[in-house]
């Protein structure tokens, strides 16, 4: 097929009648396979060496306090009497929520037929499997004795003792590892057809050994397709509502117990549209450098950044409304004890955390309704920093305001985290850009065939015609 | 774009060893673009052909139907497969948590159906995915690292810009003038022909023998493992985390360098008292005995002995009174000979009885009466009931327990009798023996000669009348 010349095109302008191209410039299928491919065969560019060695130190930073917290114990942390669950239970939220854009974005866009989706899933599906990873770190450690951690899983074992199915915790080991599954299946599955791709286009013999064993023998046969293709929706069909249960479950969590402010009926709802408005807010943090860097503008286009931006608007509304609701059924529903956990909130001793969540998580978002900023991708990244900050403090407040200040004021107190805790939300995110970085550098950043797949429609249709736009 | 329509053989000769007779394998075509392959495609399909494929860098749209492609059966594995999970989850909880190891929390039943749904649903959901991955690679015979189209360089490009027809030399129809013609008449951009190898199929002698002496090697520790589970040892087990099982206190008969002496176990400290020690040097105030029999066990056997009579023989073959008798002199067996004390271990005040009057009356009256008949209102109520597990209580006024010593009579306090319980935990010694005094006190006060009193007080004993 010859290659489509056209002239850069701005594709945030709506032409009505007309579908936007999902990819810019002059590609084909041959030009969309160079660009993806070119940072797994080239040599890097010093920019990633330097951010990977950032992350490894921060990364090793991380293991290093793990195995000291092992070998002291949890009172490294600043976790006591009345707050148990402090910074670890934080960071677990925050990171599960994290992970909820990518199957989304890759799931419920596929089977809602978004095509914009393809520019952007498999970056936040890897985003999604490092996510989860940082998450799954925090209640493995905070459970104390660490090699102990098989007691959490119905396995047999010498005390003839059996897990209580009936705790929202024990749900919450099998729906964060049946998510992380699911996920990496989904993504791994994804992949294979591009795989198949880079072995195929792999110069040196490594690299078509390790390409080679993944892509498991792919050759792009129409009959493979067309299972694969039934696979996908049906993975996608499946992942669908698990992405809504994971942060489902993990409200639980908080809801089924009987804490002034946990105890409340929005949680699921509300967890999961927040999971959701933080997971696009940290694809967009992520891809936004990246596609510069990694020249794959044409791919990963202004309008899918502007995309994104609406669902953050969408969410960052819902969240919004969760907290106001919050404070009328504290009101409304008449219980002292709740209505005072959401003025303490406001204005008692954590009011500085509480504000710092309500500007960053209401205001903020609300800044995308300018198109000007929606579609200035430095501006969105500013935002979304702004979001990634709100959203970890909306799980602190959450949680930390509640058991500081429950039922008696004899068990009030105030949590103050020690250099541990802030030292290991730090390394968290190393270890996730350690892990994002290699996915950049090895595997394909972009969904090759799925591109591929799309890209044909407007172009080859004749749907987009650039000279009508004057 | 030049159309090169020569057929050329990718193969080449090899050397004479282990070389077998190359078999045409089939016929490789290739497209620039999906439209000409998809119309290549359906002219295939009306040829009568089975087995043959196409190979494309993405899903192309309509070509199922322009090959001809069944519906597959993936959906139904998936669907299977969700069940299945949904299933374990369900009968998984129900014998973990209401069977094997019942957990009762809040009264809440031991199995409820809602409390299941999120394990379900997960499981569900993960058995399902799995069905769906695996059920894909398996219906088309993935993994399969070796492939001997793999071998034309200009497949290569099949996932990435070029669109490929190959056509399977064990299709009956199959034949290589024929087909070759019939392939080069849907206007490929090139053919070729891909061949088995000439090298011999078969594994190296080496590697065949290194891979089973690896197998085996790979074994040796499941079957050390194995062994030692199965084994019993004197030396004690490897601890890799020591998980305050095992704790560095010192301990008695060891040797130390903390003390001088080089000794663990330590001396008594002059002046204190070793925990235990201290009643030993009080016998006749914590026990009632003048000294300790030397069987210990017969200080708090009797009431055991007799709590057990009871409950052995049925309650309708048990009057009241006769069982009393009975157990009584059971127990009189073992405890009669003890050395009781028979005077006070410590100095008999008034304030003493006043104190005995008033525990006597928390602790005693209920069942023994405010008199000791053995008349209380809970033995009055239990005959009203006749339930006939009540055993009636003693009344003080026989003449075997006016006999016994003050030192068993602060025994049968102590430990119980009978049905009466140990009364030792709930009062301490001090008021055991001011009940005692008291409860003498009572005896006595049934025994007076009317001539000893003087007028006055026989005029009172008249007025309360």
């Amino acid at each position: 097929m010859a290659s489509v010349a056209s002239e850069p095109i701005d594709t945030t302008t709506e032409v009505p009648g007309k579908r936007t191209p999902l990819v810019t410039g002059a590609h084909d299928y041959g030009t969309i396979t160079d660009a993806v491919c070119r940072l797994a065969e080239c040599k890097a560019p010093l920019s990633w060496y330097v951010a990977l060695a950032a992350s490894a130190a921060l990364m090793g930073m991380l293991f290093g306090l793990v195995g000291y917290l092992i070998i002291t114990g949890v009172g490294v942390w600043g976790n006591r009497s009345p707050v148990f669950w402090g910074w670890p239970i934080v960071n677990f939220v925050f990171w599960v929520g994290i992970g909820h854009a990518g199957t989304l974005i890759s799931a419920i866009l596929f089977l809602f037929r978004q095509d914009w989706r393809t520019g952007i899933n498999r970056a936040a599906e890897a985003m999604t499997i490092f996510a989860v990873v940082c998450a799954g770190l925090f209640p493995g450690i905070h459970i104390g004795r660490v090699w102990l951690a098989y007691w959490l899983f119905p396995i047999p074992n010498q005390m003839s003792m059996w897990p209580n199915f009936r705790s929202p915790l024990l749900w919450d080991v099998f729906a964060v590892s049946t998510y992380a599954t699911v996920s990496l299946l989904f993504w791994y599955m994804g992949m294979i057809p591009d795989l198949a791709t880079l072995r195929d286009r792999a110069k040196n013999k490594i690299a078509q050994f390790g390409y080679g064993l993944f892509s498991l023998g792919w050759n792009g046969s129409s009959r493979h397709w067309h299972r694969y293709e039934r696979a996908y929706l049906l993975l996608a069909a499946l992942a669908t509502p698990l992405v809504l249960s994971v942060h489902t479950i993990v409200s639980f969590d908080f809801a089924v117990s009987q804490l002034p402010g946990w105890h409340t009926t929005i949680f699921p709802p509300y967890f999961v549209a927040g999971a959701v408005f933080s997971g696009f807010a940290m694809v967009l943090t992520l891809m936004i450098p990246v596609r510069s860097i990694c020249g794959i503008k044409d791919l990963l286009t202004d309008r899918h950044l502007e995309n994104m931006t609406k669902v953050i608007i969408a969410t960052g509304t819902m969240v919004g409304y969760a907290y106001a609701m919050e404070f009328f059924i504290a009101w409304y529903g008449g219980n002292r004890y709740e209505t005072f956990a959401f003025i303490n909130r406001a204005f008692g001793p954590y009011a500085w955390a509480y504000w710092i969540m309500v500007s960053c998580n209401v205001i903020s978002p609300q800044l995308f309704w300018i198109k000007k900023i929606r579609t200035t991708p430095w501006m969105i990244f500013v935002v979304c920093i702004f979001v990634n900050i709100g959203m970890w403090f909306e799980r602190f407040v959450i949680t930390v305001t509640s058991l500081s200040r429950d039922f008696l004021p004899s068990s009030w107190g105030y949590f103050k985290p020690t250099i541990v805790d802030v030292l290991m939300l730090i390394g968290s995110f190393g270890l996730f850009m350690t892990l994002f970085l290699l996915f950049c550098k090895f595997l394909p950043m972009v969904a090759m065939a799925e591109v591929k797949s799309v890209y044909h429609e407007p172009h080859g249709h004749g749907d987009y015609q650039p000279e009508i736009k004057d | 774009m030049s159309m090169n329509k020569e057929i050329m053989a990718t193969t080449i000769e090899h050397p004479a060893e282990n070389k077998v007779e190359p078999e045409l394998l089939g016929l490789l075509a290739e497209f620039n673009d999906p439209e000409s392959l998809m119309e290549a495609s359906r002219k295939v399909r009306d040829a009568g052909y089975n087995r043959w494929d196409t190979h494309t860098p993405f899903p192309v749209h309509g070509i199922d139907e322009a090959m001809g492609i069944k519906y597959t059966i993936l959906p139904w594995i998936v669907a299977a497969c969700g069940l299945t999970g949904g299933t374990i989850a369900i009968s998984m909880q129900y014998w973990m948590n209401a069977v094997d190891y019942p957990f009762l929390i809040s009264g809440k039943p031991l199995f409820s159906i809602p409390a299941c749904i999120p394990i379900m649903f997960e499981l569900s959901v993960l058995l399902a995915a799995f069905g769906a991955f695996f059920g894909m690679l398996g219906l088309n015979q993935l993994p399969k690292l070796y492939n001997p189209i793999f071998k034309s360089d200009a497949f290569r490009r099949a996932t990435n810009d070029r669109f490929f027809l190959s056509m399977d030399a064990s299709d009956p129809k199959f034949s290589e003038i024929d087909t070759g013609e019939f392939v080069k008449s849907l206007n490929p951009n090139h053919v070729e022909e891909f061949w088995s190898d000439v090298e011999s199929p078969k594994l190296p002698r080496n590697l065949k023998l290194g891979l089973s002496l690896f197998g085996v090697l790979m074994l040796m520790p499941i079957a050390l493992v194995a062994y030692k589970r199965s084994t019993v040892t004197d030396n004690p087990r490897i601890h890799i985390i020591p998980d305050m099982d095992f704790q560095p206190y010192l301990k008695a008969q060891n040797t130390t360098t903390i003390f001088g002496d080089g000794r663990e176990m330590r001396p008594h400290i002059p002046g204190t008292i070793p925990r235990g020690q201290y009643k030993d040097d009080n016998i006749p105030f914590y026990y009632g005995l003048k000294v300790l029999p030397e069987d210990q066990d017969v200080i708090t056997i009797a009431a055991q002995d007799d709590a057990k009579a009871d409950e052995e023989k049925p309650a309708e073959a048990k009057p009241a009174e006769g069982a009393n008798a009975d157990a009584q002199a059971a127990a009189e067996d073992k405890l009669a000979n003890l050395p009781w004390v028979t005077e006070f271990p410590m100095p008999v005040t008034d304030k003493m009885m006043a104190r005995g009057k008033e525990r006597y009356r928390i602790y005693c009256s209920v069942c023994h009466g405010l008199g000791g008949e053995g008349d209380g209102l809970v033995t009055l109520r239990a005959m009203d009931l006749q339930q006939g597990t009540w055993v009636r209580p003693a009344s003080y006024h026989t003449d075997n327990v006016r006999k016994q010593p003050v030192g068993r009579l602060f025994h049968t306090i102590t430990n119980g009798v009978r049905k009466m319980p140990a009364y030792g935990p709930q009062i301490p010694p001090e008021d055991r023996w001011a009940i005692v005094l008291y409860l003498k006190a009572l005896q006595k006060s049934h025994q007076v000669d009317a001539d000893t009193l003087t007028n006055d007080e026989k005029r009172k004993l008249r007025d309360t009348k």
